[in-house]
Parts: structure tokens; C-alpha cells; sequence
């Protein structure tokens, strides 16, 4: 750090520490505002607060269904970052080679994640509709007859993740197809000199080089697709017999739905909590390198 | 009569000055001061005649076209007669609690909102944000189950009870020789009956939702059952009641494969929709199938008809209950809300009726008699549906029951017991997971107790 010396440099620090302040601001208040709400029990936000200390954490902690969302939580979210990783590089590589309408294809990969959620939920909706569903008739002409797209627990939890892989897929894809054409191509040429298949290429030069982005990736999608709820909620509510319900689907089922502030408060903090101890884990076994470092 | 002295001078003034005009030519300068006197004017004086109006906020969760505006004219006229402006804010029924909510905590709460669930009157009341309407309601007699008073105190004004009942194809009836079922055997084969080449017996919605909840017990209500006792403890799973549910479980499963697929994600308006459509031969709802069949489906008005959800025993029936109505928040305009709400329920209610004739169930016993309310085409139409309707209050055998209504009066816990989705959980885990009903039923009530 070399400091603020000129006027344009303090002018700099200046406009960074508000902008600190700021987002410090909206990230700190409603995180106490929870942490606050949780030490309380109330029936809802107008109601009179009690204050039961960590009863509410106590109470959470000991209910089963607590830990079958955290669970379901666990199973989305890892599935869902898996996939739209694997997926996300296979796309990239397609799209990194050059063929005749590349612009269009880029363009129409990008198109899922343009679309609002709402739009999305309503289209997986409207296709695995038990009557007139597209994909419901086409696996009754399969011979598979008509499945229970949201009856069945593991189906459910199937056309969550792959709805939710289908929309953010195409972040990571166009994430790792910037960080695929920052690889020189001469580090391809030395390896095909050196007598390196495909798959040899894959595995020591573009994985290697793709590292960093690659662990920005899955940490930013950890964080995403754990606290995600607008694609579940929007497809299942949580159900059936609450195989789709995760913790944030639990903290609103409890907060505004079943009169339990202080308990919908706690199970968000737990959750916070557990996605900190999570990421700490991560950043311990995947440090993300600074430039001084990888120099 | 100094007033009309006073209006003669400055008409006579107003007169010279526009005499002026034809022949005085007024300059830009004169023009760009009269413009700036004419706006600091403007600027000084609005912001008192906007204190001087009084303005009332309204929630509305009745978000039809015909239901807004009828909310919208009567506005509109109490604001000629009265000078008090009403704002009409609309949302969906699922989002006017915590829209109220939030403009209480917000510190800019609306002064009367529409609530659709006993529990959040009991919160709202509990909190002493309610302004009792004691004065109100007593002016008129009410039918059952749908003041809930709280300590002694009516803290809200009903205008709907939104029953739930069961409508069927006549004609359908007719072609397979098949009688209104008067037991559960007997719904259950005429569902499958009536399904096949696609059309499908009957829609019940089976998800966690409150709209399973509303149209899919109303069979378990006519068999007996009850969720809690005169001291709101559970007796869903004692020995009278379990066996009840478990023959209930045990029905809707037979009665499932007779229902077309999704019906865990079916809603009010699937199920609307089937039925317009042709797609079901039964379906449950209020007043509001009716409505839109005339609508939509026009040539299907004459081939329906309506009963009441059987028993298994062809002794009881029921129907699901449901209820709207009005709550007037203690704000500082209080006082002025409750002059509106006295005006408005004697010279707008029927108006507001009429904006969902049939499926607006009047709770007032009176309308039922006003020529007024039965001048309505609709409801001079379906005389026999409207006499069907006024049936569940007037008769001693109908039971009206609703799980955020069970217990002896209002309380948070019958209505955090719906909230739990308990009942369509045991439904999910015995009609699609296979689970032996006796199980089902000790899951239930185990999940019930977690929040008694």
C-alpha cells in the first residue's frame, strides 16, 4: 500500500470509504436486525417482543425439521453448483472454438440468464403441467407414462435443480469463456510439441490457468444457490411433504407464514452462520491468490 | 347573503377586468410576473389545502376489476359528500396482511384494511392496532361463525364468507345414470365414472397451500372430525377422531385417480380453469365457479349443479369455511375511518356485493331480503343457488368448519395449526408416498402439537 498521497488519491480514499460505509450499512443493519430478532419471540413484526435469550436458537437447533432443510439445503446446492461448473466449462469450450455463427450461439447461450425468475418458474411450470405439459405428454409418448413432475419428492427435487442449472448455467459459462481466451495460445502449442493430447491439454493448461476463476466461481455460486429462494419457492413452496424446503423456504415459512419471528430469525442466522463457517472452510483449503503472491 | 354581496363585487370586478383585457396588451414582463405571482401562490397555498383535506388509506384485497371499482366510485362519492379523500390501495388476499404489517411498522399505517384470516385479526387486535366496530355490527344480524369476537369485541366487519361446497356435471350425471353422492363411496365412484378419454372425476388440490386446504376437507368436516377441544387442546388423534381421518386419508386416496395429475401445485384458478374447460366433472368452490362460467363457459351454466361435501355415512355435510372483511386501524384517522365505514356499509355494501355477485356470500343476514342486493342479475338468476347458499346459515345440520376456526373462539393457534400445512402433508404422505393413513395421522398431529 503505497497510501493517498496526491489530491486525486485522497479524493479516491475518500469516495471508497463511503462507498465502504454504505455497503457496510445495508450488509450490518439488517444482519443485526436478524441477530436482534432472534434473541426475541413474537408472533410478528408489530407484535410485542419477548425476550427469550437463545431459546429460539435452542428450540431450532433441537427440531429435526431444521436440519432435514439444512439437509435439503446441502443436496441443492452442492448438485446445482456441480452441474452449472461442469456444465458452464463444456459450454465454454464449445464456445471457445471458432465455427460459423459463433455471435448467435454466444447470444442465445447468454438468453437463459436474462430471463427473470418468475418467467423461468412459470415456463418449467407450464411445460411439466400433469395435463397439457409439454414434457409430460413427451414422456407419456416415451412409454413413461404421466410422471408426478411435483408429487414425487425426488422429482420435485429434480426439476428444481435442473431449472435453477438451466438459468445459471450461462454466468458460469460466459465467466470461463473470458478466462479461457486470457490463456495464451502458445501455452497450447508448447504442449502439442510436447507430444499433449486433448485431455492433457485440458488438465495442465487450461485447467490450471482457469484455477482462480474456477474458485471465484464456486464460491459465488456456494453463496447464491445456498441462500436461493425465489426459483424453489416459485416451483414447489418447499413441498411435497416439505422435500423441497431449504433453510431460506424454512426462515420465511416461519417468519411470516407460521407467527414465529424470532424463530424465523434464528434458523436465517444459523444459516448465515453456517454459510460463513462454510466459506472460511473453503478460503482455508482454497485460498484465492492475490497478485503479489501468484508473482 | 354578505357571501352573495361579496360573489356580486368580484363578479362585477371580474367583469371590468375582462373588459380590460380587449383592449390592454399585456407585455412578456407583465406576463412573466403574473406567471411567477400566480405560482409562489400556487406553491404557498397548496400544501395547506392538502392539509386542510383529510385522507383516508384503504387496503384492498379484492384485486377484480369490478370489486376495485366499486371501491373506487364509492370512494370517490364519499369524497364529493364529506370533502375526505379515500385512497384505494389493492393487493392480492395473500399479501394484505403483511402489507398491513409492514405499513404499521413502517410508521405510515393504512387506517382500514381487508383480512382474509381470523389469526391475523386476533394479531392485530392483540397488539391494540384495531379499533373495535362493536357500534357498527350490532346494527345488523349476522349469521354463524363469522363476527370472532375478541374478549367481547368485534374487531372487524365481514362482507364475504367464501364457503367452500362441491359443483357437479348435470348432464354428465345424466348420460351415466348417476345420483348426487350422499357418502363418500358413493363420490368416490362417481368421480371414476366420469373419468376417461382424458376428462378427469373430480380436481382437489393436495399441495401446501391454503387452497387445499379450503376445498379438499370439507369431506373430513362432514364426517365429525375435529382438530381441537373447548380448550384448544388436540383431538385429532384421540380415539374418536383418528379413526375419522384415517377412513378420510384412506377416501382421498381411492378418490385420486380420479383427479388429473399436479394437483399438489393446483390453485383457486386451476381449478377454475378445469372445470370451465370440461377438463373435471367436479369441482369444489364458492360462488365464484358460477361467475365465471357464465363468463367463460357459458353453455355450462345450465349443466352444473352444487352439494354440499358428503360424509362417509350419508348422515352429515358440510362446508369448508372461508370469510372477508373489513378492519379499521387505530390511526389518527380513526375517527374519520369509522364515519367512512358507517357510511359505506349502509349506502355501498350491496354496490361492493354486486362486484362478485354469487361468490360474495353475504354474512349480513339482511341482504339476503334486500331487494337491492336480489335485483342483481345474477342473483335473481341463481335464485336456487343463492337459497343453496343461505342454507349453510340457516339450517342446523350443515357444518361449517375451517382448521384456522377450530377451538371455541379466536385464537393464534388453530391459526398457526394451518399455517403448518399439516393436514395436506398426511395427504401428500397417503394418496402419493404410500403411507399407511394410521401413520400419516400420528405425523399430523404430532406436527399440530409442535406449535400448541
Amino acid at each position: 500500500m503505497q497510501g493517498f498521497r496526491t489530491r486525486s488519491d485522497k479524493a479516491l480514499k475518500w469516495a471508497f470509504i463511503a462507498s465502504l460505509s454504505i455497503i457496510l450499512l445495508l450488509i450490518l443493519v439488517p444482519v443485526f436486525h436478524a441477530i436482534q430478532l432472534s434473541l426475541f419471540q413474537s408472533e410478528s413484526f408489530i407484535s410485542n417482543k419477548n425476550w427469550v435469550g437463545l431459546a429460539n436458537y435452542i428450540r431450532i437447533l433441537n427440531d429435526v425439521v431444521f436440519w432435514r432443510s439444512l439437509w435439503v439445503g446441502l443436496v441443492f446446492g452442492l448438485l446445482t453448483i456441480g452441474l452449472q461448473v461442469f456444465l458452464g466449462i463444456i459450454f465454454a469450450l464449445f464456445l471457445d472454438r471458432s465455427f460459423p455463427g459463433l455471435p448467435i450461439i454466444r447470444g442465445i447461450v447468454i438468453l437463459p440468464y436474462l430471463l427473470p425468475t418468475v418467467v423461468v418458474a412459470l415456463a418449467f411450470q407450464w411445460m411439466l403441467d400433469g395435463t397439457l405439459g409439454l414434457l409430460t405428454i413427451w414422456a407419456e409418448q416415451l412409454g413413461f407414462g404421466r410422471p408426478s413432475w411435483f408429487e414425487n419428492s425426488y422429482l420435485a427435487m429434480t426439476v428444481v435443480i435442473i431449472s435453477s442449472v438451466w438459468t445459471w448455467t450461462p454466468f458460469v459459462t460466459v465467466s470461463f469463456l473470458a478466462a479461457l481466451q486470457t490463456i495464451p495460445k502458445s501455452l497450447y502449442e508448447s504442449a502439442k510439441v510436447d507430444g499433449a493430447g486433448l485431455w492433457s491439454q485440458f488438465w495442465h493448461v487450461t485447467i490450471p490457468m482457469i484455477l482462480p476463476m474456477l474458485m471465484v466461481i464456486i464460491l459465488l455460486r456456494s453463496i447464491w444457490m445456498f441462500n436461493k429462494f425465489d426459483i424453489v419457492w416459485l416451483l414447489t413452496k418447499g413441498g411435497p411433504s416439505s422435500a423441497t424446503e431449504h433453510l431460506p423456504i424454512l426462515a420465511y415459512r416461519r417468519a411470516f407464514l407460521q407467527y414465529d419471528v424470532g424463530g424465523g430469525a434464528a434458523v436465517a442466522t444459523l444459516s448465515f452462520l453456517i454459510l460463513s463457517v462454510l466459506i472460511l472452510i473453503y478460503f482455508y483449503y482454497f485460498p484465492l491468490e492475490d497478485k503479489e503472491s501468484s508473482n | 347573503m354578505e357571501n352573495h354581496k361579496e360573489l356580486d363585487v368580484l363578479t362585477m370586478q371580474a367583469n371590468e377586468a375582462n373588459q380590460d383585457k380587449k383592449i390592454q396588451k399585456f407585455g412578456r414582463r407583465e406576463i412573466l410576473k403574473s406567471a411567477i405571482a400566480g405560482a409562489a401562490l400556487f406553491a404557498g397555498g397548496a400544501p395547506a389545502v392538502h392539509a386542510q383535506q383529510k385522507t383516508i388509506r384503504f387496503l384492498n384485497a379484492e384485486p377484480s376489476r369490478d370489486s376495485v371499482k366499486a371501491l373506487r366510485v364509492a370512494a370517490a362519492e364519499y369524497e364529493r359528500i364529506s370533502k375526505v379523500k379515500v385512497i384505494i390501495d389493492t393487493v392480492i388476499p395473500d399479501d394484505a396482511y403483511n402489507k398491513l404489517q409492514a405499513s404499521i411498522a413502517a410508521g405510515t399505517p393504512y387506517d382500514i384494511g381487508t383480512l382474509a384470516f381470523a389469526g391475523h385479526v386476533f394479531i392485530l387486535a392483540d397488539a391494540g392496532k384495531l379499533v373495535p366496530l362493536n357500534k357498527l355490527v350490532s346494527k345488523h344480524k349476522w349469521g354463524p361463525r363469522i363476527l370472532f369476537p375478541i374478549n367481547g369485541q368485534n374487531y372487524w366487519y365481514p362482507y364475504d364468507y367464501n364457503f367452500c361446497w362441491m359443483y357437479y356435471r348435470k348432464d354428465l350425471y345424466e348420460q351415466k345414470g348417476l345420483k348426487v353422492p350422499t357418502t363418500w363411496e358413493q363420490m368416490a365412484e362417481n368421480a371414476k365414472a366420469l373419468t376417461g378419454d382424458g376428462k378427469f372425476g373430480v380436481a382437489q388440490p393436495l399441495g401446501n397451500n391454503a387452497a387445499a386446504q379450503w376445498m379438499s376437507l370439507g369431506y373430513m368436516w362432514a364426517d365429525g372430525v375435529k382438530l381441537l377441544d373447548d380448550n384448544f387442546s388436540l383431538v385429532v388423534d384421540n380415539p374418536t377422531n383418528k379413526p375419522k381421518v384415517m377412513a378420510y386419508l384412506d377416501f382421498m386416496k381411492k378418490l385420486s385417480p380420479s383427479m388429473p395429475q399436479g394437483m399438489t401445485q393446483a390453485l383457486f384458478g386451476t381449478v377454475l380453469s378445469q372445470y370451465s374447460s370440461g377438463q373435471v366433472a367436479h369441482a369444489p368452490y364458492a360462488g365464484r365457479l358460477m361467475e365465471v362460467i357464465e363468463d367463460k363457459a357459458p353453455d355450462l351454466v345450465a349443466k352444473t349443479g352444487f352439494f354440499m361435501y358428503p360424509d362417509s355415512a350419508g348422515k352429515g355435510q358440510a362446508v369448508n369455511h372461508g370469510y372477508d372483511g373489513w378492519v379499521v386501524l387505530n390511526t389518527p384517522m380513526k375517527d374519520e375511518s369509522l364515519k367512512f365505514m358507517e357510511w359505506f356499509t349502509e349506502n355501498q355494501y350491496i354496490n361492493f356485493l354486486h362486484s362478485a355477485p354469487l361468490h360474495f356470500q353475504p354474512p349480513r343476514l339482511d341482504v339476503y331480503d334486500d331487494a337491492r342486493w336480489r335485483a342483481h342479475p345474477l342473483v335473481e338468476k341463481h335464485a336456487n343457488l343463492v337459497e343453496f347458499m343461505k342454507s349453510f346459515l340457516t339450517r342446523k345440520d350443515v357444518i361449517i368448519r375451517s382448521v384456522d376456526t377450530e377451538g371455541p373462539r379466536v385464537d393464534l393457534r388453530p391459526a398457526k395449526m394451518f399455517e403448518t400445512f399439516a393436514i395436506t402433508e398426511a395427504l401428500q404422505n397417503v394418496v402419493y408416498n404410500g403411507m399407511p393413513s394410521s401413520e400419516a395421522a400420528d405425523i399430523m398431529a404430532k406436527k399440530y402439537r409442535t406449535v400448541l
